[in-house]
C-alpha cells in the first residue's frame, strides 16, 4: 500500500506491500514488473526471421518447425522458472521468517527459517558484476554458537529493490525482531 | 639506511641509457636474423637458428596473449567475488577474532570492527531530521 515510485537496481518500477496481520505478525510482498507484450513480440519475431531466413539458404522446413518449437519451449521454460512475479517475506515474531517467491507460471518456492537459527535481519552492500548494491539478507547463527554468523540468505534477489524499499522494510522488521528475540 | 624513493638518480639513468642500448641493439639483431636470406647466414657458418616461421609467429603469439590475458584477468576477478550470499560480505576471520576487552571510563575505545548490526541500527533506525 506504500507505492512512491520505488525501482529496482536497473530503474524499472517495483511495488512494495506491507500488510500487518497482528502486532508481531508483518508480511512484505515485492512485484517485479511484468513481461512486456512488446519484447515478447520483438524476440519472437527475430528468432522467427532468422530462421526463415536460415530456410532460404538451406530449403530445409525443419528449420521453421523447429524454430517454432524452440520459442513455445523457451517461453514456457523462461514464465516457469526464470520469471518471477512477486516475492514476500513473512515474520513471525518468536516463531519465524517466511521466504517465498512465486514465478509467472504460478509456481510457488517458500522457504521457512525459525528464530532461533536468525540472528538478525540486515542491509548489506556487496559487489554485484560491476557495481555495488544495498540487500537485505538474513543472518543465519547455529544455536549453539549466537555470536558467530554462520551463513548469509540474501532476500528479494529476483526483484533487487534500491535502499528506499529496504529501508522501509528493515525498519518493519525490526520493530517486530526486537520485541520478540 | 638509504631510502627508497622514486626520483631520478644517476645510476637510475645510467641503467635506463644501457636498458635502451640493449634493447635497440637487440631488435636490430632480431630483424637482421629476420631478414637474411638463410643461404647467406649458412655461408658464414652460423647454421643452428631458429625457422624463420617464428619471426613471424613469435610477436603475433606475444599480441593475441596480450589480448587474452586482459580478458582472463577480467574474468579471474569476477570469479573471485564472493557472491551475495557467503559470510564473507559481512564478517570475516579477523573480525570474528577480535578482543573486547573493556576500556577505561573516559577513555579512547580500542580501534575494532563494528558489528553490521550496530552499523544497521545506526544507519536506519536513529531518527532522521
Amino acid at each position: 500500500m506504500e507505492d512512491e515510485a520505488l525501482s529496482n537496481i536497473s530503474g524499472k518500477a517495483i511495488s512494495l506491500d506491507c500488510q500487518t496481520h497482528s502486532s508481531f505478525c508483518r508480511e512484505f510482498t515485492v512485484s517485479s514488473p511484468k513481461m512486456s507484450i512488446g519484447k515478447v513480440m520483438v524476440y519472437t519475431c527475430s528468432v522467427w526471421l532468422l530462421a526463415y531466413g536460415v530456410f532460404f539458404f538451406t530449403e530445409n522446413t525443419a528449420v521453421l518447425s523447429s524454430a517454432i518449437l524452440i520459442t513455445l519451449t523457451g517461453m514456457m521454460l523462461h514464465i516457469h522458472f526464470v520469471k518471477v512475479d512477486h516475492e514476500s517475506l513473512l515474520v513471525i515474531g518468536s516463531l519465524g521468517i517466511q521466504v517465498s517467491s512465486s514465478y509467472a507460471s504460478g509456481r510457488e518456492v517458500t522457504t521457512f527459517i525459525e528464530m532461533s537459527r536468525i540472528k538478525d535481519i540486515v542491509i548489506n552492500e556487496a559487489v554485484y558484476l560491476n557495481q555495488i548494491i544495498y540487500y537485505l539478507c538474513v543472518l543465519l547463527k547455529e544455536p549453539s554458537e549466537p555470536n558467530v554468523v554462520s551463513s548469509v540468505v540474501p532476500l528479494f534477489q529476483s526483484s533487487k529493490p534500491r535502499l528506499n524499499c529496504l529501508a522501509k522494510v528493515y525498519k518493519s522488521c525490526q520493530e517486530i525482531l526486537s520485541k520478540c528475540q | 639506511m638509504v631510502e627508497n624513493s622514486p626520483s631520478p638518480l644517476p645510476e637510475r639513468a645510467i641503467y635506463g641509457f644501457v636498458l635502451f642500448l640493449g634493447s635497440q641493439f637487440g631488435f636490430f639483431l632480431y630483424c637482421l636474423w629476420a631478414y637474411v636470406p638463410e643461404e647467406w647466414l649458412h655461408s658464414v657458418g652460423l647454421t643452428y637458428w631458429p625457422q624463420k616461421y617464428w619471426a613471424l609467429a613469435m610477436p603475433i603469439y606475444l599480441l593475441v596473449a596480450l589480448m587474452v590475458s586482459l580478458v582472463v584477468l577480467f574474468g579471474i576477478n569476477m570469479n573471485n567475488t564472493a557472491p551475495l550470499d557467503s559470510v564473507d560480505n559481512v564478517t570475516d576471520v579477523f573480525a570474528q577474532g577480535q578482543r573486547s576487552d573493556c576500556y577505561r571510563k573516559g577513555g579512547i575505545p580500542r580501534l575494532e570492527d563494528v558489528s553490521i548490526s550496530e552499523v544497521n541500527k545506526m544507519f536506519y533506525l536513529s531518527s532522521e531530521t
